[in-house]
């Protein structure tokens, strides 16, 4: 038993497969960074957040000691045009819902970056919440999916 | 009296015929004229441009005309449009395997001042190294996307401004008519099958 504990211990940092924190009545699922490509100073964030209480919560900013500065940004692409504006005011949360940073365009840019981010960097961060308060996590830098865009799984 | 009124009606029927050909020249003119300037305006990519490779070479419209090719223009500073968008085309270089070589695929930054040709050579190499990036003045750049119908615009002020700018993929043929636009939010089959229309025809 413990020789298996002990295996799955090792066996936990290298994978890539979800991890989720939780901070009262929020479940903060899988926070991820989308490998970079060299030369990039911009990376995108995502994650989601079930919010599982009555009352409604709001992510207020990202802050991150690697990456000196993190945005709460939507990208909308209107009559064709690709657009980048702030999440004035940061991300709602309403009670009883799923809300994900990828959801309609919805992403944390974390810029400024110091050095191109590789497939199994952790990019340690605090999450900052109106109620929740301050939540430290960890965003897995994860190489882009094959599929069509990138957004959040809600899982 | 009868060779002044023939004399007359000879004079009316040099008049008249001299009329016809006027009037049939200027139709024939215009016509021209016309079916001229849409055969140009059909052709929004053999429109004159230069730029700059990711090696430094100068690039014109020139190098590009002769094979069908797929245009993306966007900036390094851009989290997910640009590289979805740049991931997108290497994987359709990749599900092309051989017939890759019949498709030139070019990323255009429109954000010069911050995106110079060696930052982009590591930049686009990383999706696929056939991908060819191009940049160039500001003058150049705006006239090159103004005669593609692409739009581009600096938004916010210091090192943190963003740009608008077209999100779709345009595909042209090899004499640089449009043959149609690619969309990030279709399937990879869609696609892939307009890939395959645009280099099979």
């Amino acid at each position: 038993m413990r020789k298996l504990l002990l295996s799955f211990v090792v066996m936990l940092p290298t994978m890539g497969h979800a991890h989720d924190y939780t901070a009262g009545d929020l479940v903060i699922n899988h926070p991820k960074i989308i490998e970079t490509p060299p030369g990039a100073k911009v990376a995108a964030g995502y994650l989601s957040i079930a919010n599982k209480g009555n009352e409604d919560d709001r992510l207020l900013a990202i802050e991150s000691t690697v990456v000196p500065k993190v945005e709460l940004h939507t990208s909308s692409i209107t009559d064709g045009v690709a657009r980048m504006t702030p999440m004035e005011g940061g991300m709602a949360l309403p009670a009883g819902k799923t809300t994900a940073l990828g959801d309609e365009g919805t992403h944390a840019m974390f810029t400024n970056l110091p050095q191109q981010l590789k497939q199994g960097e952790k990019v340690e961060a605090v999450l900052v919440f109106e109620k929740a308060g301050r939540v430290p996590v960890v965003f897995n830098v994860e190489k882009r999916s094959a599929q069509k865009s990138e957004s959040h799984d809600h899982e | 009296m009868i060779t002044s009124s023939s004399r007359l009606l000879r004079r009316i029927r040099l008049v008249t015929w001299v009329l016809i050909a006027f009037l049939v020249s200027a139709v024939a003119i215009v016509w021209m004229q016309g079916h001229l300037a849409s055969e140009a305006e059909a052709k929004p990519y053999a429109a004159p441009f230069q730029l700059v490779n990711q090696n430094g070479e100068t690039v014109t419209e020139q190098d590009v005309l002769g094979k069908p090719s797929a245009w993306f223009y966007g900036f390094t500073h851009c989290p997910d449009v640009c590289p979805a968008a740049l991931a997108e085309m290497a994987q359709v270089l990749q599900e092309l395997g051989p017939d890759a070589d019949k498709l030139q695929v070019f990323f255009v930054s429109v954000d010069p001042a911050r995106d110079t040709p060696s930052l982009l050579k590591d930049y686009v190499a990383y999706f696929d190294e056939r991908i060819v990036a191009l940049t160039g003045d500001e003058p150049q750049l705006r006239q090159m996307t103004k005669d593609r119908y692409i739009h581009y615009k600096k938004v916010g002020d210091g090192d943190a401004y963003d740009m608008d700018h077209t999100a779709g993929i345009q595909l042209v043929r090899a004499d640089g008519r449009f043959f149609g636009t690619m969309d990030s939010h279709e399937p990879p089959e869609v696609r892939m099958q307009k890939i395959r229309r645009l280099i099979g025809g």
